[in-house]
Protein backbone atom coordinates (compact mmCIF):
# COMPACT_ATOMS: atom_id res chain seq x y z
CA UNK A 1 0.00 0.00 0.00
CA UNK A 2 2.69 2.42 1.16
CA UNK A 3 5.11 1.26 -1.54
CA UNK A 4 2.50 1.77 -4.23
CA UNK A 5 1.88 5.39 -3.08
CA UNK A 6 5.58 6.23 -3.15
CA UNK A 7 5.87 4.66 -6.55
CA UNK A 8 2.95 6.69 -7.82
CA UNK A 9 4.50 9.98 -6.59
CA UNK A 10 7.85 9.11 -8.08
CA UNK A 11 6.29 8.23 -11.38
CA UNK A 12 4.48 11.55 -11.50
CA UNK A 13 7.67 13.47 -10.72
CA UNK A 14 9.47 11.53 -13.43
CA UNK A 15 6.96 12.49 -16.10
CA UNK A 16 6.74 16.08 -14.86
CA UNK A 17 10.52 16.41 -15.06
CA UNK A 18 10.55 14.97 -18.54
CA UNK A 19 7.82 17.36 -19.67
CA UNK A 20 9.63 20.27 -18.02
CA UNK A 21 12.69 19.57 -20.17
CA UNK A 22 10.69 20.55 -23.23
CA UNK A 23 10.31 24.04 -21.74
CA UNK A 24 13.56 24.35 -19.80
CA UNK A 25 15.90 23.39 -22.66
CA UNK A 26 14.66 26.00 -25.16
CA UNK A 27 14.56 28.54 -22.30
CA UNK A 28 18.20 27.80 -21.44
CA UNK A 29 19.18 28.29 -25.08
CA UNK A 30 17.33 31.62 -25.22
CA UNK A 31 18.84 32.87 -21.94
CA UNK A 32 22.35 31.87 -22.99
CA UNK A 33 22.20 33.39 -26.44
CA UNK A 34 20.25 36.54 -25.50
CA UNK A 35 23.25 38.86 -25.47
CA UNK A 36 24.58 37.51 -28.75
CA UNK A 37 21.15 37.89 -30.33
CA UNK A 38 20.96 41.52 -29.19
CA UNK A 39 24.45 42.18 -30.60
CA UNK A 40 23.52 40.49 -33.86
CA UNK A 41 20.36 42.59 -34.14
CA UNK A 42 22.35 45.75 -33.57
CA UNK A 43 24.64 44.84 -36.44
CA UNK A 44 22.21 43.29 -38.90
CA UNK A 45 18.60 44.31 -38.42
CA UNK A 46 18.06 47.62 -40.07
CA UNK A 47 15.23 50.02 -40.57
CA UNK A 48 15.66 52.38 -43.47
CA UNK A 49 15.00 56.11 -43.46
CA UNK A 50 15.14 57.47 -46.98
CA UNK A 51 16.42 61.00 -47.51
CA UNK A 52 15.20 62.25 -50.87
CA UNK A 53 17.51 64.38 -52.95
CA UNK A 54 17.53 67.99 -51.77
CA UNK A 55 15.41 67.32 -48.68
CA UNK A 56 16.61 67.01 -45.10
CA UNK A 57 15.88 63.89 -43.08
CA UNK A 58 15.84 63.69 -39.31
CA UNK A 59 18.11 60.95 -37.99
CA UNK A 60 20.19 60.38 -34.84
CA UNK A 61 19.58 63.85 -33.42
CA UNK A 62 20.36 65.81 -36.57
CA UNK A 63 18.87 66.91 -39.91
CA UNK A 64 20.83 65.22 -42.69
CA UNK A 65 21.05 66.35 -46.26
CA UNK A 66 23.02 65.20 -49.28
CA UNK A 67 24.72 68.22 -50.83
CA UNK A 68 26.77 66.67 -53.58
CA UNK A 69 27.50 63.41 -55.39
CA UNK A 70 30.38 63.73 -57.84
CA UNK A 71 31.89 61.22 -60.23
CA UNK A 72 35.58 61.71 -61.02
CA UNK A 73 38.04 59.88 -63.25
CA UNK A 74 40.57 57.97 -61.17
CA UNK A 75 43.36 57.58 -63.69
CA UNK A 76 42.77 53.98 -64.75
CA UNK A 77 40.07 53.06 -67.26
CA UNK A 78 37.89 50.79 -65.13
CA UNK A 79 37.86 52.70 -61.84
CA UNK A 80 36.15 55.93 -60.88
CA UNK A 81 36.03 58.04 -57.74
CA UNK A 82 32.76 58.98 -56.10
CA UNK A 83 32.75 61.97 -53.77
CA UNK A 84 29.78 62.15 -51.42
CA UNK A 85 29.21 65.47 -49.67
CA UNK A 86 26.60 65.83 -46.97
CA UNK A 87 25.75 67.97 -44.00
CA UNK A 88 24.09 67.51 -40.64
CA UNK A 89 22.25 70.27 -38.74
CA UNK A 90 22.60 69.22 -35.13
CA UNK A 91 19.49 69.13 -32.89
CA UNK A 92 20.68 66.88 -30.12
CA UNK A 93 24.49 66.91 -29.73
CA UNK A 94 24.40 64.21 -27.02
CA UNK A 95 22.81 61.70 -29.36
CA UNK A 96 24.95 62.63 -32.35
CA UNK A 97 28.22 62.40 -30.45
CA UNK A 98 27.46 58.97 -29.09
CA UNK A 99 29.17 56.33 -31.17
CA UNK A 100 30.87 56.12 -34.50
CA UNK A 101 29.42 57.18 -37.80
CA UNK A 102 29.80 54.96 -40.87
CA UNK A 103 29.19 55.69 -44.52
CA UNK A 104 28.98 52.89 -47.07
CA UNK A 105 28.36 52.99 -50.81
CA UNK A 106 26.45 50.06 -52.32
CA UNK A 107 25.34 49.03 -55.79
CA UNK A 108 22.58 46.82 -57.15
CA UNK A 109 24.78 43.69 -56.88
CA UNK A 110 24.98 44.35 -53.12
CA UNK A 111 28.67 45.10 -53.18
CA UNK A 112 29.80 47.47 -50.44
CA UNK A 113 32.56 50.05 -50.70
CA UNK A 114 34.04 51.69 -47.65
CA UNK A 115 35.34 55.24 -47.82
CA UNK A 116 39.01 56.12 -48.32
CA UNK A 117 40.99 57.18 -45.26
CA UNK A 118 42.48 60.13 -47.10
CA UNK A 119 40.88 61.61 -50.24
CA UNK A 120 42.81 60.66 -53.39
CA UNK A 121 44.93 63.19 -55.26
CA UNK A 122 42.31 63.40 -58.02
CA UNK A 123 39.68 64.49 -55.47
CA UNK A 124 41.98 67.22 -54.17
CA UNK A 125 42.53 68.49 -57.70
CA UNK A 126 38.97 68.33 -58.98
CA UNK A 127 37.03 69.19 -55.83
CA UNK A 128 39.37 70.86 -53.34
CA UNK A 129 36.41 72.08 -51.26
CA UNK A 130 35.23 68.49 -50.74
CA UNK A 131 38.74 67.24 -50.00
CA UNK A 132 39.05 69.80 -47.19
CA UNK A 133 35.79 68.78 -45.54
CA UNK A 134 36.19 66.44 -42.58
CA UNK A 135 34.99 62.84 -42.74
CA UNK A 136 31.99 61.53 -40.86
CA UNK A 137 33.90 61.34 -37.56
CA UNK A 138 33.61 65.15 -37.35
CA UNK A 139 30.32 64.58 -35.52
CA UNK A 140 32.26 64.03 -32.30
CA UNK A 141 32.54 67.78 -31.74
CA UNK A 142 28.92 68.53 -32.57
CA UNK A 143 27.27 71.54 -30.89
CA UNK A 144 23.58 72.35 -30.90
CA UNK A 145 22.49 74.48 -33.84
CA UNK A 146 25.67 73.84 -35.83
CA UNK A 147 25.61 72.52 -39.35
CA UNK A 148 28.51 70.16 -39.96
CA UNK A 149 29.63 69.72 -43.55
CA UNK A 150 31.29 66.40 -44.31
CA UNK A 151 32.56 64.46 -47.31
CA UNK A 152 33.65 60.87 -48.00
CA UNK A 153 35.31 59.51 -51.14
CA UNK A 154 35.11 56.01 -52.64
CA UNK A 155 36.98 54.14 -55.37
CA UNK A 156 34.60 51.92 -57.33
CA UNK A 157 34.46 50.19 -60.73
CA UNK A 158 33.10 52.38 -63.52
CA UNK A 159 30.60 49.62 -64.35
CA UNK A 160 28.80 49.77 -60.98
CA UNK A 161 25.15 50.81 -61.26
CA UNK A 162 22.32 51.60 -58.85
CA UNK A 163 24.53 53.38 -56.33
CA UNK A 164 23.15 54.22 -52.91
CA UNK A 165 24.78 55.91 -49.94
CA UNK A 166 24.10 54.37 -46.52
CA UNK A 167 24.85 56.23 -43.34
CA UNK A 168 24.62 54.82 -39.81
CA UNK A 169 25.37 56.35 -36.44
CA UNK A 170 25.97 53.70 -33.77
CA UNK A 171 23.59 55.27 -31.23
CA UNK A 172 20.69 55.32 -33.69
CA UNK A 173 20.89 51.70 -34.84
CA UNK A 174 18.99 49.72 -36.03
CA UNK A 175 17.75 52.75 -37.97
CA UNK A 176 19.91 53.90 -40.88
CA UNK A 177 19.76 56.58 -43.50
CA UNK A 178 19.80 56.15 -47.29
CA UNK A 179 20.62 59.03 -49.59
CA UNK A 180 19.12 58.65 -53.03
CA UNK B 1 29.58 -12.55 -8.39
CA UNK B 2 28.37 -12.03 -11.93
CA UNK B 3 26.96 -8.67 -10.74
CA UNK B 4 30.36 -7.51 -9.52
CA UNK B 5 31.98 -8.72 -12.71
CA UNK B 6 29.42 -6.94 -14.82
CA UNK B 7 30.00 -3.73 -12.85
CA UNK B 8 33.73 -4.00 -13.35
CA UNK B 9 33.36 -4.53 -17.11
CA UNK B 10 30.99 -1.54 -17.35
CA UNK B 11 33.43 0.72 -15.51
CA UNK B 12 36.36 -0.46 -17.62
CA UNK B 13 34.34 0.13 -20.79
CA UNK B 14 33.30 3.62 -19.66
CA UNK B 15 36.91 4.46 -18.78
CA UNK B 16 38.08 3.28 -22.20
CA UNK B 17 35.43 5.37 -23.97
CA UNK B 18 36.27 8.46 -21.91
CA UNK B 19 39.97 7.99 -22.58
CA UNK B 20 39.29 7.75 -26.29
CA UNK B 21 37.16 10.89 -26.23
CA UNK B 22 39.82 12.74 -24.27
CA UNK B 23 42.56 11.79 -26.70
CA UNK B 24 40.58 12.70 -29.81
CA UNK B 25 39.15 16.02 -28.58
CA UNK B 26 40.46 18.76 -30.87
CA UNK B 27 42.17 21.63 -29.10
CA UNK B 28 40.75 25.13 -28.98
CA UNK B 29 43.25 26.18 -31.63
CA UNK B 30 42.03 23.44 -33.97
CA UNK B 31 38.35 24.23 -33.46
CA UNK B 32 38.82 27.92 -34.21
CA UNK B 33 41.57 27.68 -36.83
CA UNK B 34 41.01 29.39 -40.19
CA UNK B 35 39.09 27.44 -42.81
CA UNK B 36 41.44 26.63 -45.69
CA UNK B 37 40.35 27.21 -49.29
CA UNK B 38 42.94 25.49 -51.48
CA UNK B 39 44.01 26.31 -54.99
CA UNK B 40 46.77 26.10 -57.57
CA UNK B 41 49.24 28.73 -58.76
CA UNK B 42 47.89 30.77 -61.66
CA UNK B 43 44.33 29.83 -60.79
CA UNK B 44 41.83 32.26 -59.31
CA UNK B 45 41.16 31.08 -55.74
CA UNK B 46 37.98 32.40 -54.20
CA UNK B 47 37.31 32.76 -50.50
CA UNK B 48 33.96 34.23 -49.52
CA UNK B 49 35.38 37.70 -48.88
CA UNK B 50 38.17 37.95 -51.44
CA UNK B 51 39.85 36.23 -54.39
CA UNK B 52 43.51 35.98 -55.32
CA UNK B 53 45.56 34.74 -58.29
CA UNK B 54 49.29 34.23 -58.03
CA UNK B 55 51.54 35.07 -60.92
CA UNK B 56 55.31 34.88 -61.20
CA UNK B 57 57.43 33.76 -58.27
CA UNK B 58 60.93 35.22 -58.05
CA UNK B 59 63.70 33.68 -55.95
CA UNK B 60 66.82 35.63 -55.12
CA UNK B 61 69.73 35.86 -52.68
CA UNK B 62 69.54 39.62 -52.51
CA UNK B 63 66.87 42.19 -53.32
CA UNK B 64 67.66 45.81 -54.11
CA UNK B 65 64.91 48.37 -53.66
CA UNK B 66 65.51 51.18 -56.09
CA UNK B 67 63.85 54.50 -55.35
CA UNK B 68 64.81 58.02 -56.41
CA UNK B 69 67.93 56.76 -58.17
CA UNK B 70 69.36 55.17 -55.04
CA UNK B 71 69.38 51.49 -54.30
CA UNK B 72 69.74 49.52 -51.11
CA UNK B 73 70.67 45.85 -51.35
CA UNK B 74 68.99 43.59 -48.80
CA UNK B 75 70.69 40.26 -48.33
CA UNK B 76 69.31 37.34 -46.38
CA UNK B 77 70.66 34.18 -44.80
CA UNK B 78 67.83 32.30 -46.52
CA UNK B 79 66.25 32.98 -49.88
CA UNK B 80 64.01 35.88 -50.87
CA UNK B 81 60.69 34.68 -52.26
CA UNK B 82 58.76 37.40 -54.09
CA UNK B 83 55.30 36.36 -55.21
CA UNK B 84 53.39 38.54 -57.65
CA UNK B 85 49.62 38.26 -57.76
CA UNK B 86 46.28 39.95 -58.24
CA UNK B 87 43.76 40.28 -55.43
CA UNK B 88 40.20 41.53 -55.33
CA UNK B 89 37.58 42.02 -52.63
CA UNK B 90 34.33 40.25 -53.44
CA UNK B 91 31.56 41.99 -51.54
CA UNK B 92 33.08 44.63 -49.27
CA UNK B 93 36.25 46.76 -49.28
CA UNK B 94 38.99 45.12 -47.22
CA UNK B 95 42.70 44.72 -46.65
CA UNK B 96 44.60 41.41 -46.55
CA UNK B 97 47.02 41.84 -43.67
CA UNK B 98 48.29 38.28 -43.40
CA UNK B 99 50.33 36.25 -45.87
CA UNK B 100 52.50 33.32 -44.77
CA UNK B 101 54.82 30.84 -46.41
CA UNK B 102 54.08 27.42 -44.95
CA UNK B 103 57.17 25.26 -45.36
CA UNK B 104 56.98 21.48 -45.99
CA UNK B 105 57.91 20.82 -42.34
CA UNK B 106 54.97 22.90 -41.07
CA UNK B 107 56.88 26.04 -40.09
CA UNK B 108 55.21 29.31 -41.09
CA UNK B 109 57.14 32.32 -42.33
CA UNK B 110 55.37 35.68 -42.11
CA UNK B 111 55.83 38.47 -44.65
CA UNK B 112 59.24 40.07 -44.44
CA UNK B 113 59.03 43.38 -42.60
CA UNK B 114 62.08 44.64 -44.46
CA UNK B 115 60.10 45.10 -47.67
CA UNK B 116 57.00 46.49 -45.97
CA UNK B 117 57.36 49.83 -47.77
CA UNK B 118 57.82 48.30 -51.23
CA UNK B 119 55.25 49.36 -53.87
CA UNK B 120 52.18 47.14 -54.07
CA UNK B 121 53.08 45.13 -50.98
CA UNK B 122 50.01 43.15 -49.89
CA UNK B 123 49.15 44.38 -46.35
CA UNK B 124 49.31 48.03 -47.45
CA UNK B 125 46.75 47.57 -50.23
CA UNK B 126 43.11 48.47 -49.89
CA UNK B 127 41.09 46.09 -52.06
CA UNK B 128 37.78 47.20 -53.52
CA UNK B 129 35.01 44.94 -54.90
CA UNK B 130 35.11 44.84 -58.69
CA UNK B 131 38.63 46.29 -58.94
CA UNK B 132 41.37 43.62 -59.10
CA UNK B 133 44.64 45.02 -57.80
CA UNK B 134 48.21 43.81 -58.40
CA UNK B 135 49.84 42.79 -55.12
CA UNK B 136 53.33 41.73 -54.12
CA UNK B 137 54.31 39.39 -51.27
CA UNK B 138 57.87 39.03 -49.99
CA UNK B 139 59.21 36.30 -47.70
CA UNK B 140 62.59 35.27 -46.38
CA UNK B 141 62.64 31.49 -46.28
CA UNK B 142 65.42 28.92 -45.63
CA UNK B 143 66.36 27.16 -48.84
CA UNK B 144 65.15 23.78 -47.56
CA UNK B 145 61.64 25.16 -47.04
CA UNK B 146 61.17 26.31 -50.62
CA UNK B 147 59.92 23.35 -52.61
CA UNK B 148 56.67 21.94 -51.29
CA UNK B 149 55.77 25.28 -49.73
CA UNK B 150 52.24 26.65 -49.47
CA UNK B 151 51.23 30.29 -49.67
CA UNK B 152 48.59 31.21 -47.08
CA UNK B 153 46.65 34.47 -47.43
CA UNK B 154 44.00 35.71 -45.01
CA UNK B 155 42.37 38.96 -43.89
CA UNK B 156 44.17 38.74 -40.58
CA UNK B 157 46.43 36.20 -38.92
CA UNK B 158 44.41 35.97 -35.71
CA UNK B 159 40.73 35.92 -36.61
CA UNK B 160 39.21 32.54 -35.75
CA UNK B 161 37.01 30.74 -38.28
CA UNK B 162 37.78 33.16 -41.11
CA UNK B 163 38.63 31.76 -44.50
CA UNK B 164 42.24 31.45 -45.56
CA UNK B 165 43.44 30.79 -49.08
CA UNK B 166 46.14 28.12 -49.35
CA UNK B 167 48.00 27.86 -52.66
CA UNK B 168 50.39 24.94 -53.03
CA UNK B 169 53.39 26.44 -54.78
CA UNK B 170 54.53 23.87 -57.30
CA UNK B 171 57.26 24.66 -59.76
CA UNK B 172 59.64 26.16 -57.20
CA UNK B 173 63.17 25.03 -58.09
CA UNK B 174 66.26 26.00 -56.11
CA UNK B 175 68.06 26.29 -59.51
CA UNK B 176 66.00 29.39 -60.18
CA UNK B 177 67.53 31.35 -57.32
CA UNK B 178 69.12 34.43 -58.78
CA UNK B 179 71.94 36.26 -57.04
CA UNK B 180 70.40 39.73 -57.41
CA UNK B 181 66.94 41.12 -58.01
CA UNK B 182 66.04 44.79 -58.41
CA UNK B 183 62.64 46.02 -57.23
CA UNK B 184 61.71 49.46 -58.55
CA UNK B 185 58.63 51.66 -58.44
CA UNK B 186 56.66 51.92 -61.67
CA UNK B 187 53.98 54.31 -62.85
CA UNK B 188 52.12 51.68 -64.86
CA UNK B 189 49.11 49.57 -63.90
CA UNK B 190 51.44 47.32 -61.91
CA UNK B 191 53.17 49.67 -59.44
CA UNK B 192 56.51 47.83 -59.45
CA UNK B 193 59.04 46.24 -61.78
CA UNK B 194 61.26 43.26 -60.92
CA UNK B 195 64.43 42.64 -62.86
CA UNK B 196 67.32 40.25 -62.45
CA UNK B 197 70.60 42.07 -62.59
Amino acid sequence: MMAAAVQKGERRRYWLSLAALAIVLPLAIVVNSWESAVAWRERNVRTALVAERGAAQSYAGAQWQLTGLTRLAEGSADAILIVVEFEAAVDDPELVRKGACEVVLTDDKERRWLPAFIPARAVRQARPAAADKPRCGALLNAEKGNTIKMAESFTIPASATGLKVFLTVAAARPAYLIFK
Amino acid sequence: MTGALRGFVAIAFAAAVLYGLQRTTPGYGDITSPIRVTGKPGQRVEASAFSIVTGKVHLARSVTIRSAGRGQALTTSGVWVLVEGTAEARSESLGLTSAQWLGPNGVRYALSQRLSTAPGILPAQRLEPGLPKPVLMAFEVPQGQLSGGTLLVARSAWTPLEEEVGITMTDIRPDDIRPFLVLARSEGAVPWTLNAQ
